[in-house]
């Protein structure tokens, strides 16, 4: 193993109990701190889950996106290993998006599904890094691999803008911004509800570099094996 | 408005997937440890006779 894998294998426990002390914290604010929403009761606290898996799911896509142009630009493994872990995170946390607002819809809105602008646009933008990963799952190892890869991950992050503004662009089912709006960070909102979702974006972001660390640890791993296994038939 | 089965149904599946992704992650960890020291060990003992 080289050194650069086992040291950044050590910060490992030190992020592990960063986050699962985060991730309690948030359970704490989310079920006991914060109060129930006057019109749509308890339901309302899918919020806290849903927003934070949105939020990790832009930043992992984002990732992709930046790892994926430094990798074209300096043709180095190290941006394609970035790249390849945060589309991985980052579709685990869309699938969440996915899954938790149905849930939510379903009580609110009468139905699990509508075909509005930013729910579509989500749902493309899943299917776009599932395609990624089964690009990458489907071809041989290589630089051109890596490259499709690149072009698809940064390709499918130009989804991300218009899922941002779509409710703003057009007649939309899905809820205005009520964090971030042009009168200022969360104007109207529920202080304590403001705090709660702050705490849970920043224990599921904690979460997302966690997961991360993890990922990028194994691929640099699966690169050591395969110069070992290069080594041994050298030898033979 | 109450509707707590929708609440614990998305609570199960935001565990229910995080948990199981970091499980898959230490399985895969674990596999690729061991495939490393067994070609560590091959790499040692020298080359086939």
């Amino acid at each position: 193993m080289n050194e650069e894998t086992t040291q950044e294998g050590e910060g490992g426990p030190v992020l592990l109990w960063i986050t699962a002390l985060a991730l309690l914290a948030a359970m704490v604010a989310i079920f006991i701190y914060v109060p129930t929403e006057k019109t749509e009761g308890p339901v309302q606290r899918i919020m806290y889950f849903h927003i934070p898996s949105a939020w990790v799911s832009f930043l992992a896509f984002f990732v992709v996106f930046l790892s994926s142009i430094l990798f074209l630009w300096k043709k180095e493994r190290e941006w394609d290993i970035y790249a390849q872990a945060s589309a991985e995170v980052g579709v685990l946390f869309c699938t969440l998006v996915l899954i938790t607002g149905p849930i939510w819809a379903r009580p609110i809105w009468g139905a699990w599904w509508v075909w509005d602008a930013r729910l579509t646009l989500t749902l493309v933008l899943w299917l776009i890094y599932i395609a990624y990963l089964m690009l990458r799952a489907q071809t041989d190892a290589g630089s051109m691999r890596a490259r499709y890869a690149a072009v698809l991950g940064i390709a499918g992050f130009l989804d991300i803008p218009l899922i941002h503004f779509s409710v703003l662009w057009w007649r939309a089912f899905h809820p205005l911004p009520k964090v971030i709006t042009t009168e200022g960070l969360g104007k109207g909102m529920d202080p304590a509800m403001l705090a709660t979702l702050f705490i849970s974006l920043g224990a599921f972001t904690f979460l997302y570099f966690l997961m991360m660390g993890q990922r990028v640890r194994q691929e640099k791993i699966r690169d050591d094996i395969d110069r070992l296994k290069k080594d041994v038939l050298d030898s033979d | 408005m109450d509707h707590l089965g929708y609440l614990f149904a998305a609570n199960v599946f935001v565990w229910g997937g995080v948990l199981f992704y970091l499980f898959t992650l230490r399985k895969r960890s674990q596999a690729l440890e061991k495939d490393l020291a067994m070609l560590k060990q091959i790499l040692d003992k020298g080359p086939a006779k």
